[in-house]
C-alpha cells in the first residue's frame, strides 16, 4: 500500500491528498511507488504511437465524421432514437446525471433487481451509477479487471482504458486478498484465474448488465461496444435486461463509419489494430435465441453537452475515448489520474471537467498545464485540446491559485521528468515524435529551429545491442 | 487476403488452421477436441455431420436446441461457432446471434474454435462494414480477433479474463 493514508470523498478514497490540483500533483510527484507504477504508461505509449502513426489520412476521415455529426447532433438523436424504438428498444433522455440515476434506479427497482454488473463505461462513472444503486440497496460489481480492482479499493478509475494503472502488481494483489479473505500469489494469472471465478458467479447471478456505448449508429440503430476481457459479452449476454449509458456525442451517422472510427479508437487507445472484441448490438434477443438480454434500454445523456454546441469548445464533443492525450501528456504521466480529483483526467479531463460541471469542478486544471500541445498532436479526431486549456483559462477563473502555486506544479513536474532516466527518455521520445517539439516549448521552437533529435536515440540504440 | 488474416490471427494469439476441405477440416476439429468430455457446438457451424462425427468419437455434445443447453453450458470445455464473415485486416472474424447460434458459446467455454469459409472474407472492415450496414443486422453481431485478455495487471497483457483464452480458427476452401 502507499504510504499516503486515503481521503475520501464522495464516497471515493483519493491516493493522492491535497486541497488542489497543484498540491496534489506534488504529493503524486513525491509518492514512489505510484511513480513505480506509472513507469507502467511506457509500455503503452511505445505501442500505440508507432500502430497510431500507420494510418495518418484515417484521422483526417474520422475527423469529418464526428464534426458532420455535432453540426446537427440534435438531428442525428431523434434519427437514432427512431431507429432504436423500430428495433424493440427503449430510449430515455437525461439531461442530468440525478434523471439518468432516477431512471435507472427506478428501472431496476421495477423490475425486482438485486444485482447489477457494469462493464467499463466513463459516462456511468460521470453519473456516478455505482454509488447511486448501492444507495438504493443493489449490489452493483465492476466486472471490468482493472476497474474491479478500483470498486475493492474503494477508488476510483485513474486511467480511461486501464483503470489501475496506479497499483503496482503487490499493491493489486493485496485488494483482490483481502476481497478473497485468502492469501493469493503475486502472480498475473493467478490473480487473474482468481478474478474470473468470482465474477463468473455475478455474471450468473446479475439480474442487469450496464454498459457505456462505444458508437450508436443513427441509420441502423446499433450499438457499437469495444472490449478486450469479455466481461462486456457478459453484461449484454446473460442477464435479462441491458442498461446502456450513452453520453450524447456517442452518435454516429451511419454504421458504415465504425469501418474508419473503431480501428482509429482501438489503434489509439492500446495500440491494437482492433480489439479483441467488438459487439454490435441491434436490438434485444429476438423470436427464437437463446441467450440475450428481453429488455434493452438505452439513456441518451446530456449533461451540459449540447450547451457546447455553437461555442468555441464544440469540438470536444468529437471525443472518442481514446487515451492517447493522458499517454503522452507529460503532467498526467507523472502524477496520474487521482491527482486530477475528477472523473475524467489528462489533458481532455481538463477541458471536460469545468465545461460538464459549469465551472464548479476542476476550475483550476486548465492552470496546470505545460501547453505543450502533445495532447493536440496525440488526438485521433484532431481536437486542438491545448487552445482549448488556454481559452478555459480565459473563461473559467482559477479559483483558488496565485501565479506562484501554478508556477510550482510545472516546475515540480519538469524538474522530476528531467532529473530521471526515465523522465529524460520520456522527453526526449515525445520529442522526435513531435518531429522536433521539445514538450513545452512549442511557441518558443515555432519561430526559432530546433536540432532535429536522431531517430533512434542513443539509449535506444544502446539497448537494442545489448540485449 | 487468406495470408493477412491468418498472420493477423496468429499474431493475436489465435491458432489457424488451413485453409483445407470440409473433410479435412471435419477430421482436424474432431482431433482437437476429442480429448474433451463436454463439447458445445453451435447449430450453423458450416462443416457437414460434425456433430455426428464428434458423437462417433464418445464426445458429448451440447447443442443450442438442448432443453439443458444453458445450466449444462458452463461446463462445457469447447465452443464450437461458424461464421460467415470474416476481414483480413484487422483480422476479425464476426459471429452473428441466431436461433441455434447463441452468443455464450463462444464466450463461456475456456476454448473456442470458429469454422470460416475463405468465400467469407472482405479485405478491411469499411468494406465490411458497408456490407452489413446494407442488409438486415442480426441482434448481436459479434467480432472476435483473439482470446480474451487484459492489460490491466501493470499493462501486460494476460490471456482468459472472463472469456475463452484459447481461439482457434478452422479455415474451409
Ligand atoms: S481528446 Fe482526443 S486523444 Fe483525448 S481521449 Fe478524446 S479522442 Fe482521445
Amino acid at each position: 500500500m502507499s504510504d499516503t493514508v486515503p481521503r475520501h470523498t464522495g464516497g471515493h478514497a483519493i491516493t493522492t491528498p491535497g486541497d488542489d490540483f497543484h498540491e496534489r500533483t506534488a504529493s503524486a510527484v513525491a509518492d514512489p511507488i505510484l511513480q513505480r507504477a506509472l513507469h507502467n504508461l511506457d509500455r503503452r505509449l511505445r505501442t500505440a504511437n508507432e500502430s497510431a502513426a500507420a494510418h495518418p489520412e484515417w484521422k483526417d476521415r474520422a475527423a469529418a465524421i464526428r464534426r458532420e455529426t455535432l453540426l446537427d447532433l440534435d438531428g442525428w438523436l431523434d434519427r437514432l432514437e427512431h431507429s432504436l424504438v423500430a428495433r424493440g428498444v427503449h430510449v430515455h433522455r437525461a439531461s442530468t446525471p440525478a434523471d439518468a440515476r432516477r431512471t435507472i434506479v427506478e428501472l431496476a427497482q421495477a423490475r425486482g433487481a438485486r444485482t447489477v454488473v457494469k462493464s467499463k463505461s466513463m459516462a456511468t462513472e460521470e453519473i456516478d451509477l455505482g454509488n447511486a444503486l448501492e444507495d438504493a440497496g443493489l449490489t452493483s460489481v465492476e466486472t471490468d479487471l482493472g476497474e474491479y480492482i478500483v470498486q475493492l479499493a474503494g477508488e476510483r478509475p485513474s486511467h480511461m482504458i486501464t483503470p489501475a494503472i496506479h497499483k503496482t502488481l503487490p499493491q493489486i494483489r493485496d485488494v483482490l486478498a483481502r476481497e478473497a479473505g485468502t492469501d493469493l500469489a503475486v502472480d498475473r494469472e493467478a490473480l487473474t484465474a482468481w478474478a474470473r471465478d468470482r465474477l463468473r458467479g455475478e455474471f450468473l447471478r446479475a439480474d442487469i448488465g450496464i454498459t457505456g456505448v462505444n458508437f450508436a449508429a443513427a441509420d441502423t440503430g446499433t450499438l457499437v461496444l469495444v472490449t478486450n476481457e469479455g466481461n462486456g459479452r457478459f453484461c449484454t449476454t446473460l442477464p435479462r435486461v441491458h442498461v446502456a449509458v450513452m453520453p450524447v456525442e456517442k452518435v454516429i451517422p451511419r454504421l458504415a463509419d465504425v469501418g474508419i472510427l473503431l480501428p482509429l479508437l482501438t489503434t489509439h487507445a492500446t495500440g491494437q489494430a482492433l480489439s479483441n472484441y467488438v459487439t454490435m448490438i441491434s436490438g434485444p434477443r429476438r423470436a427464437g435465441e437463446t441467450d440475450g438480454p428481453d429488455e434493452l434500454h438505452v439513456v441518451f445523456l446530456d449533461n451540459r453537452r449540447r450547451t457546447l454546441l455553437g461555442t468555441r469548445y464544440e469540438e470536444m464533443l468529437a471525443c472518442i475515448r481514446c487515451g492517447a492525450c493522458l499517454n503522452v501528456c507529460p503532467v498526467y504521466r507523472n502524477v496520474s489520474g487521482h491527482a486530477y480529483d475528477s472523473v475524467y483526467s489528462g489533458p481532455m479531463g481538463k477541458v471536460l471537467t469545468p465545461l460538464l460541471s459549469g465551472g464548479t469542478e476542476g476550475a483550476d486544471l486548465p492552470y496546470g498545464s505545460t501547453l505543450c500541445h502533445a495532447c493536440s498532436d496525440a488526438c485521433p479526431v484532431k481536437i486542438p485540446l491545448g487552445d482549448m486549456i488556454l481559452a478555459l483559462r480565459a473563461d473559467v477563473p482559477d479559483p483558488q491559485s496565485g501565479a506562484r502555486r501554478r508556477r510550482r506544479i510545472f516546475w515540480a513536474v519538469w524538474a522530476r521528468a528531467w532529473s530521471t532516466p526515465r523522465g529524460y527518455k520520456l522527453t526526449t521520445a515525445l520529442a522526435r515524435m513531435s518531429h522536433g517539439r521539445v514538450p513545452g516549448l512549442r511557441a518558443w521552437t515555432s519561430t526559432r529551429e530546433l536540432p532535429r533529435p536522431a531517430r533512434e536515440s542513443f539509449r535506444d540504440r544502446w539497448a537494442k545491442e545489448h540485449v | 487476403m487468406i495470408d493477412a488474416l491468418v498472420a493477423g490471427l496468429r499474431a493475436n494469439s489465435c491458432s489457424v488452421w488451413g485453409p483445407m476441405s470440409d473433410e479435412v477440416a471435419r477430421g482436424k476439429v474432431v482431433e482437437r477436441v476429442s480429448a474433451h468430455l463436454l463439447v458445445a457446438c453451435n447449430d450453423d457451424v458450416p462443416i457437414p455431420g460434425i456433430v455426428d462425427a464428434l458423437r462417433e468419437r464418445g464426445v458429448d455434445v451440447l447443442t443450442p436446441g438442448d432443453p439443458a443447453w444453458t445450466e449444462r453450458l458452463a461446463d462445457a470445455e469447447v465452443g464450437i461457432t461458424g461464421s460467415r464473415l470474416a476481414v483480413a485486416e484487422p483480422s476479425t472474424i464476426a459471429l452473428a446471434a441466431a436461433p441455434g447460434a447463441p452468443r455464450a458459446t463462444s464466450l463461456v467455454p475456456p476454448v473456442h474454435i470458429c469454422v470460416v469459409s475463405v468465400d467469407a472474407l472482405v479485405p478491411t472492415l469499411a468494406d465490411a462494414m458497408m456490407g452489413i450496414a446494407a442488409g438486415e443486422m442480426p441482434s448481436a453481431l459479434t467480432w472476435i480477433g483473439g482470446p480474451s485478455r487484459t492489460g490491466d495487471l501493470e499493462m501486460i497483457t494476460t490471456l482468459g479474463v472472463h472469456g475463452p483464452r484459447a481461439v482457434e480458427i478452422v479455415l474451409l476452401g
